[in-house]
């Protein structure tokens, strides 16, 4: 599934590559083919000769070709189809009016250059029956038409390819997203405790079914309340330590006589909010580095009181002496920060003690 | 066959003796719940299989491995792979996943028999190596490796086309090797008899040694007139 993505993500750098050898045969070819038809057109109709409808339509087809190309770059450098479509119309609408014009001047001017009249031959062959403003007006159209042919092509791709791009660019972002979420997930459902507490309840179904059958159920608490959990939620501190109990009861299972639980919760306490998960990421930790590293166990202790109009909670647990201390915080104590802060910005504190030796401290301090 | 059953957690334990009843040939002479208890049950038990837990209480499955000097057939268990056991080379140990799936265990268990022969018990030379560098680790079969190489307090392992450090001496390596196989070529330098290609006189006395693998060991002259007499058809 997460391969139908990249099966459109053609390496970019061949993409462009492609598009601009596009770019350049279409360039050529229409350039070259209007300089075909407007020169042959001049000598058949108008009777001009070959050297001198070359040099006239020569030099507007390169002169077209030149300002198309330097508008293109204009385009691409000025980000034009990122616009809003208002602001792309008035910009393209000016290129257009600029660009017409540019070539109409430059037609005159080389017509009265070759052939001493501002109306090219061809064109003076085609209206003939106009009097000659109206023929130097039609030129002028001419010139607007072979604009607007180029402008429309050109936008005509450009607005597919960028549309593709997008389309592709979006299928990339879903895709990181996705996975971003899928090692958030894998790290909330904490492998390492899930088959630990599985294998617990599979010893337990022989003997102990009744353990076994709580067991279970307190499986099934953890983990809906672990997918339940929305980033930015808030719950009490009583119906998170709910799950901070039944984890901690299967943590028991394997763990046995080495965890003993110490709680010293306030009434008030328990009202107030926290982030949802994040006791427990703390309990998590003080398990992971701490009790489950000593041989002979030891005592978790939670607190939590309030006091001037602050919520504080303490995790204390012992760990082993002569671990070095981690030279990161680790990504659960990180999310947790971040996650704080920008709940409660800088009102809220998470600080991990490591300074006892023997001892670990997580202390929370938000405002209750 | 004599199996120890090392894990910290006793249920986990009761589990695993629970799976292992059904079969006959596997007879569990100890339990250990941490890596000194289960060094020493090692030690003194002699179990031919561990069944060895990899995360546990101070210090882990591998950290045991690598302080055995006799290792018996280990067979991994673990809840959850974050070691990458189970990218292990296969076959010179075998990983079970918790819960453990009772014929995933009697697969390992028929592996096992299969590939029993050659007894190996305390006191003989050292067979295997457990080597862990970095995020890497190996079952070295001693014989296999063509020079152990002095580096600092630690051993550089010449093996194939790898070269991982082992965590002790050359000289307390030296004692463990079969002296029928290994010698010592200078002060640096242990070499696997059986991978010599040729040698020749060296300048005052010393002798070149080339290697299977290209390599070229100085056997000092010192240990030369042993080298010599030792090979001397």
């Amino acid at each position: 599934m997460l391969d139908s993505a990249t099966g459109l993500s053609v390496p970019r750098s061949r993409q462009r590559v492609a598009t601009s050898v596009a770019y350049w045969a279409l360039q050529f070819a229409g350039w070259g083919l209007y300089f075909r038809a407007q020169a042959s057109g001049e000598v058949i109709f108008a009777d001009a000769s070959w050297s001198q409808a070359a040099t006239l339509w020569g030099g507007v087809c390169v002169s077209g070709f030149t300002l198309t190309h330097l508008l293109r770059w204009i385009i691409k450098r000025g980000q034009w189809l990122s616009l809003p479509p208002s602001a792309l119309l008035i910009r393209m609408l000016l290129a257009i009016a600029l660009l017409a014009s540019t070539l109409h001047v430059i037609t005159i001017a080389l017509s009265l250059a070759e052939y001493n009249t501002s109306v090219a031959p061809i064109l003076g062959a085609l209206y003939r029956r106009l009097p000659p403003d109206e023929q130097l007006f039609n030129q002028f159209i001419n010139s607007l038409i072979v604009t607007l042919i180029w402008v429309g092509l050109y936008l005509g791709f450009a607005v597919q390819r960028h549309r593709y791009d997008a389309q592709v660019h979006r299928a990339e972002l879903a895709q990181l997203l996705n996975a971003a979420e899928l090692r958030l997930l894998k790290s909330q459902l904490n492998p390492h405790f899930l088959f630990n507490a599985l294998n617990g309840v599979r010893a337990l179904i022989a003997d102990e079914p009744a353990r076994a059958q709580d067991a279970v159920t307190r499986l099934a608490h953890t983990l809906r309340y672990t997918l339940a959990a929305n980033d930015g939620e808030l719950v009490t501190v009583a119906r998170e330590l709910e799950m901070v109990n039944d984890y901690l009861a299967l943590e028991g299972l394997r763990l046995a006589d080495r965890l003993a639980v110490v709680r010293d919760i306030a009434p008030e306490a328990a009202q107030a909010r926290v982030p949802v998960m994040l006791i427990q990421t703390l309990i998590e930790n003080a398990i992971k580095h701490g009790i489950a590293e000593l041989k002979e166990g030891g005592t978790l202790r939670i607190e939590a009181h309030v006091a001037n109009a602050e919520l504080t909670i303490q995790i204390i647990n012992p760990r082993p002496i002569s671990a070095p201390v981690p030279h990161t915080q680790g990504t659960g104590l990180n999310n947790s920060s971040e996650r704080i802060r920008l709940l409660f910005g800088s009102r809220a504190s998470l600080r991990l003690d490591l300074s006892r030796p023997g001892v670990a401290t997580a202390e929370v301090r938000l405002p209750a | 066959m004599k199996a120890l059953i090392v894990d910290d957690e006793p249920l986990a334990r009761r589990e695993l003796r629970r799976l292992l009843a059904a079969h006959r040939s596997i007879q569990i002479v100890g339990e250990a719940g941490d890596i000194d208890e289960a060094r020493e049950r090692i030690e003194s038990l002699a179990p031919e299989v561990v069944f060895l837990d990899i995360q546990m209480p101070g210090g882990t499955g591998f950290d045991l491995l690598t302080r055995l000097d006799w290792i018996p057939r280990i067979i991994f268990t673990t809840a959850y792979d974050r070691y990458g056991v189970t990218a292990f080379d296969v076959n010179a140990l075998d990983y079970l996943l918790k819960p453990i799936e009772p014929e995933r265990l009697a697969v390992a268990l028929d592996k096992l028999r299969a590939t029993a022969g050659g007894e190996t018990h305390k006191g003989s030379p050292l067979e295997q190596l457990f080597v862990r560098d970095g995020p890497r680790c190996w079952f070295i079969p001693v014989r296999d490796v063509s020079v152990f190489s002095a580096e600092g307090n630690y051993v550089r392992i010449q093996w194939g086309q790898e070269r991982p450090l082992l965590g002790r001496s050359l000289a307390a390596l030296e004692s463990k090797l079969d002296p029928q196989r290994f010698f010592r070529a200078n002060r640096q330098q242990i070499i696997n008899l059986e991978s010599i290609r040729s040698m020749e006189l060296g300048v005052g006395g010393r002798l070149h040694v080339q290697l299977n693998d290209g390599r070229e060991v100085q056997i000092s002259r010192r240990q030369a007139r042993q080298f010599r007499e030792r090979t001397t058809v």
